[in-house]
């Protein structure tokens, strides 16, 4: 009987699991990974559109250090794509980077694209997904080889 | 054995509501909030939604093209905006549960100008939280789509 209702956990657990975001993390300092995701970024032909310092901003209101800073990085061609395959994935661009720093390490992680691609089962605008996926993976890649 | 094969109805029974609960709550969410402010321009769907944002305790972060700092000033679009802005003490609290709410943070509604007004449009907090699996979260998330509604609503008004 234990063995049926652990098998059924597991069907459950596999029923109700999502994919998680793209992540990739390594020893520096906030400052060093904003300039490394920044030549990432780059390599990738994106840009760094903006810093968004909400750890400093919440410090500066009394609030606790959450050592968490955001990132947003687009291109031209990104948004052009978007608009033109469904103004709806204009709500991803710029794309964010999660910046989280733990006990020295920096994790860097992407927004999570697997809800995305289920709304998009099919067309130009899961294909484009699946390029900023595809491009968000490679540019992480390189954020950690660096 | 009649005991273990009612037991096993049981759990069977208990999978199929859990799956479908977890599911209607997915289908329940949509993805994107929408509103329409008809008969108006970009400036006064911005000026709409400053007030309405600051009547519901939150600050204005900032508003730029979709395409701001990818082209040259003069050529940004000026008929897609993103206005950004945050309740900090909502943001500490999400980010305290779980350092993933930085996917919802800051708020964000993007504007698009059409010939009949402007369209707003956000990403559901609570769709996103679904697929996160913290149901704290998605508790905070929630209150926080409740919040955009708010204010989607009001800036229409």
């Amino acid at each position: 009987m234990k063995r049926v209702a652990m098998l059924l956990a597991l069907l459950l657990l596999a029923a109700s699991a999502r994919a998680e975001p793209l992540t990739a993390a390594k020893s520096v300092s906030m400052r060093q990974a904003v300039d490394d995701i920044t030549l990432a970024a780059a390599n990738h032909d994106m840009v760094l559109v903006k810093v968004q310092p909400i750890d400093s901003a919440l410090v500066k209101r009394g609030f606790e250090d959450p050592h968490v800073r955001i990132l947003f990085i687009a291109s031209e061609t990104a948004v052009r794509w978007a608009e033109a395959a469904d103004p709806r994935l204009l709500n991803l661009l710029p794309l964010r980077l999660t910046l989280i720093q733990r006990d020295g390490r920096v994790t860097a992680m992407t927004d999570d694209f697997e809800p995305w691609l289920r709304e998009f089962p099919q067309g130009e605008a899961r294909l484009l997904l699946k390029a900023w996926q595809a491009e968000l993976k490679a540019m992480l890649d390189d954020f950690v080889g660096q | 054995m009649t005991h273990y094969i009612r037991q096993l109805f049981f759990l069977l029974a208990l999978f199929w509501l859990a799956l479908a609960s977890a599911r209607a709550a997915a289908e329940a969410e949509p993805m994107i909030l929408t509103a329409t402010i008809p008969g108006v321009g970009m400036e006064q769907a911005v000026a709409a939604l400053d007030r309405a944002v600051v009547s519901h305790n939150y600050t204005f972060v900032r508003q730029q093209a979709i395409d701001s700092r990818l082209v040259p000033y003069a050529q940004e679009v000026r008929s897609v905006r993103i206005y950004y802005f945050c309740n900090f003490a909502k943001m500490d609290r999400a980010l305290r549960i779980d350092p993933r709410a930085a996917q919802m943070l800051p708020c964000r509604i993007t504007l698009i100008e059409t010939p009949s007004g402007v369209d707003l449009m956000a990403v559901n907090p609570a769709w996103v939280s679904l697929g996160m699996g913290n149901p704290l979260l998605h508790a905070e998330c929630l209150e926080l789509k409740a919040d955009y509604l708010a204010i989607l609503e009001e800036a229409t008004l």
